[in-house]
């Protein structure tokens, strides 16, 4: 296994363990999984339900606290830094793709974009950023097919719309690694497969992702898959 | 800067906060009403309080102090003081369309009185009423029979040649009884007489008021060791009523010449009579006032006044023999129990709206909790693109701060508009509903007190933001701790 100082390297996780006191029982989801995430790759991670594949993937965007283990980010540990630092990691080296869009409904398309680029932005930064950020919301939406849509609100979009202005807000602030839970999951397969181009052309063009999914067919698209099983990662199938 | 869209975007595209901001509103235009009315009332207090009894007075006791005169005069010379006179108080008796009433005599120089609290200006009746009450009591004028006529134009011709005012001033009457000596006048408080009422509109009618009624007034002189002499009893007319604005003074209080009191109460400048014999001992007693009411100048303060006057007094009575001590008292002092109780019930008012108040800030909270509960998921994915928790707070404490803003601003105009037409609204609702919120016989005062206290208004739109941010509190803070893994885990 290479070491956390190869510059192909972006997120060396080590000995992650999460585990959850339900009752009187633990609930291992995590026990002990070590997983490297490569600049360019696009890396799927397959494992049936509820075998931990969100808490993973929150883990590693730094939403959620293993129980032990680090996730190292450019020789980081992520869980020890500051929560402001931590908070940072999220805005700037991570973006987040979900099941289910969580799109904000109060918001329009370029809006939700942006809020993404503001939430790391004091108001006098904004001011400086914002004609960058929106020419950059614009460009992101107008790859996703979406040109036309910018003042609507996610109410009046369909779903593999949603999933496209939800990927446009994951990337407006050019993350080192996107991680997308089951992106497709709520999309028929149609959709879903739009989707999956969409992601591809993405990482042709050097985007990370980490993917999750139960789903062996979809699976398929990244260039590698690991499996997660008993809370360990058991090789590439 | 997320969070200003945000708070922006959830005002606008919510109704509950509105409610909130609504409640924010009725709250301070409500304490800002009632403490608007209630300090307009005690002003008015404060003012009649004021006007009745000067700025400070010097007194003894009821069998009073002689020397007034002088004393008086060097007062004057002060140079805080702008104008001074000395009274006669006394209790007695007042018997009118043959009924008997107790009530508080005062003999007064009218002029002097006028100086120090504008007496002049609270007599009541003056030509106007006098023509009016002509005018309807008689046809018009092209229907008028000669008699009629007659009559009305001799009293014209009267009412043109006097003023009742002065006449009031004078103690004259304008008319006497027939064959008889002129008997002197006497000035009542406006509610002595149980026929006078007030109107709906705080007006009184001269048809049924005692004016130029003949009545009997029975005072009880004492004697310097403070025993009681034979009543003095004199018959008097009504010259005029006088209404000083606070209903004790105007139902309890007459105003006749100095001199005549002081006459009937013996305190007139007299022979001295050995308390024991009865035989004079050739010796003058000067005459005696009960107490000296006076003004300071405008720039003076109250206290330095009652310093200066203080000081006066005490140099004053040291250098007299047989003086009896005197009290100065300012006005405050005076009358500080009427003061001092609507004073309280005006901090009992506000504190009860203020509890009241309590409900809208709770409002706010349970308002703001909901959209923190409804508003989870969203919370969990600001989270996930990098907003702090100390963000999310921000965002509801902004919200608070935003509702409260708004809610002052309309809750401050919508007082204001009411403070300001209250009186066309008591009008209003008298006219069409038959409902009279401010019974001027019970208030004092005629018309509901419509001023804005600017430094009060202002604390109270402070206190309300406040108050909203307080209520905005728990929720924000239940907002940051928001677990973002859990909010965002389902659909
Ligand atoms: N807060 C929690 N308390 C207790 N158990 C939890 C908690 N969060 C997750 N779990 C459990 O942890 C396990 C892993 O959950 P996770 O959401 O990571 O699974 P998943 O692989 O993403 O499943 P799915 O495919 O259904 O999304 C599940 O059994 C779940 O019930
Ligand atoms: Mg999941």
């Amino acid at each position: 296994m290479s070491n956390a100082t190869d510059q192909h390297v972006l997120l060396n996780a080590t000995g992650l363990t999460k585990t959850y006191r339900m009752g009187g029982e633990d609930l291992h989801v995590l026990q002990g999984l070590d997983i490297q995430i490569r600049r360019g790759q696009w890396l799927a991670i397959l494992g049936s339900s509820g075998s931990g594949k969100s808490t993973l993937l929150h883990v590693l965007g730094g939403l959620d606290r293993p129980t032990q283990g680090e996730v190292v980010f450019d020789n980081q540990a992520i869980f020890s830094l500051s929560g402001a630092r931590l908070d940072r990691y999220r805005n700037r080296h991570v973006g987040f793709v979900f099941q289910f869009y969580h799109l904000l409904p109060e918001l329009n398309v370029v809006e939700n974009v942006l809020i993404a680029a503001m939430a790391g932005q004091s108001i006098v930064g904004w001011s400086r950023t914002r004609v960058e950020a929106r020419s950059r919301a614009e460009q992101l939406l107008n790859r996703l097919g979406l040109s036309h849509r910018l003042h609507h609100r996610p109410a009046k979009l369909s779903g593999g719309e949603r999933q496209r202005v939800a990927i446009a807000r994951a990337l407006i602030n050019e993350p080192d690694v996107l991680l997308a839970d089951e992106p497709t999951g709520n999309l028929d397969a149609t959709t879903g497969d739009q989707i999956l181009e969409v992601l591809g052309e993405f990482h042709r063009a050097g985007q990370a992702i980490v993917m999750v999914t139960h789903d062996q067919r979809i699976a398929q698209f990244a260039d590698q898959t690991v499996v997660l099983e008993s809370g360990r990662l058991v090789g590439a199938k | 800067m997320y969070k200003l869209l945000l708070i922006f975007k959830y005002l606008r595209r919510k109704l509950a906060p509105l409610f909130a901001a609504l409640a924010v509103t009725l709250c301070t235009a409500m304490v800002i009403i009632v403490i608007s009315v209630m300090g307009g009332f005690l002003q008015l207090m404060r003012e009649s309080a004021q006007r009745l009894t000067g700025q400070v007075t010097i007194g003894s006791d009821l069998s009073g102090f002689p020397h007034h005169q002088e004393l008086v005069d060097e007062l004057d010379q002060l140079p805080e003081v702008a104008a001074a006179t000395a009274m006669v108080r006394a209790y007695g008796l007042i018997n009118m369309f043959n009924r008997v009433h107790t009530i508080e005599v005062v003999g007064v120089d009218p002029k002097s009185f006028d100086d120090v609290t504008n007496y002049r200006d609270t007599l009541y009746w003056t030509n106007q009423h006098l023509l009016d009450d002509l005018e309807r009591t008689l046809p018009p004028i092209d229907k008028m029979t000669q008699r009629q006529r007659a009559m009305y134009e001799s009293s014209m011709q009267q009412y043109q040649r006097v003023d009742l005012r002065d006449l009031g001033m004078s103690f004259t009457p304008l008319h006497q009884p027939l064959n008889q000596p002129p008997l002197p006048g006497i000035v009542l408080g406006i509610e002595v007489s149980p026929y006078n009422r007030r109107d709906e509109q705080g007006k009184y009618h001269l048809s049924v008021s005692p004016l130029n009624t003949e009545l009997t007034l029975t005072v009880l002189p004492l004697t310097l060791r403070g025993t009681v002499m034979e009543p003095a009893v004199r018959r008097m007319v009504v010259a005029n009523e006088f209404k000083s604005g606070l209903y004790e003074i105007d139902a309890n209080r007459v105003y006749v010449p100095f001199d005549l009191l002081q006459q009937m109460l013996r305190m007139d400048a007299a022979e001295e009579a050995d308390p024991d014999t009865g035989q004079p001992t050739g010796r003058t007693l000067p005459s005696r006032a009960s107490e000296i009411m006076l003004r300071g100048q405008d720039m003076v303060s109250l206290d330095q006044l009652n310093r200066a006057v203080t000081a006066k007094v005490e140099q004053f009575v040291g250098a007299r023999s047989g003086m009896p001590p005197l009290w100065v008292q300012t006005w405050q002092q005076r009358h500080a129990t009427l003061l001092g109780a609507v004073e309280k019930e005006k901090m009992l008012l506000t504190f009860l709206f203020a509890i009241i108040s309590v409900v809208a800030v709770a409002m706010i909270g349970v308002i703001f909790y909901m959209i923190v509960l409804e508003k989870t998921r969203d919370i969990g994915v600001l989270r996930a693109i990098g907003a702090s928790r100390g963000g999310i707070m921000s965002i509801f404490l902004g919200y608070g701060l935003v509702i409260g803003c708004l809610g002052a601003g309309l809750g401050t105009a919508l007082a204001a508009a009411i403070v300001y037409h209250i009186n066309e609204i008591q009008d209003f609702l008298t006219v069409y509903f038959n409902f009279t919120m401010w019974d001027p016989s019970v208030y004092y005062f005629d018309k509901v007190p419509s001023r804005l206290d600017p430094l009060e208004t202002t604390l109270i739109a402070v206190m309300a933001v406040l108050s909203s941010l307080a209520g905005s509190l728990i929720p924000a803070y239940t907002a940051g701790r928001v677990d973002p893994v859990e909010s965002i885990r389902y659909e």
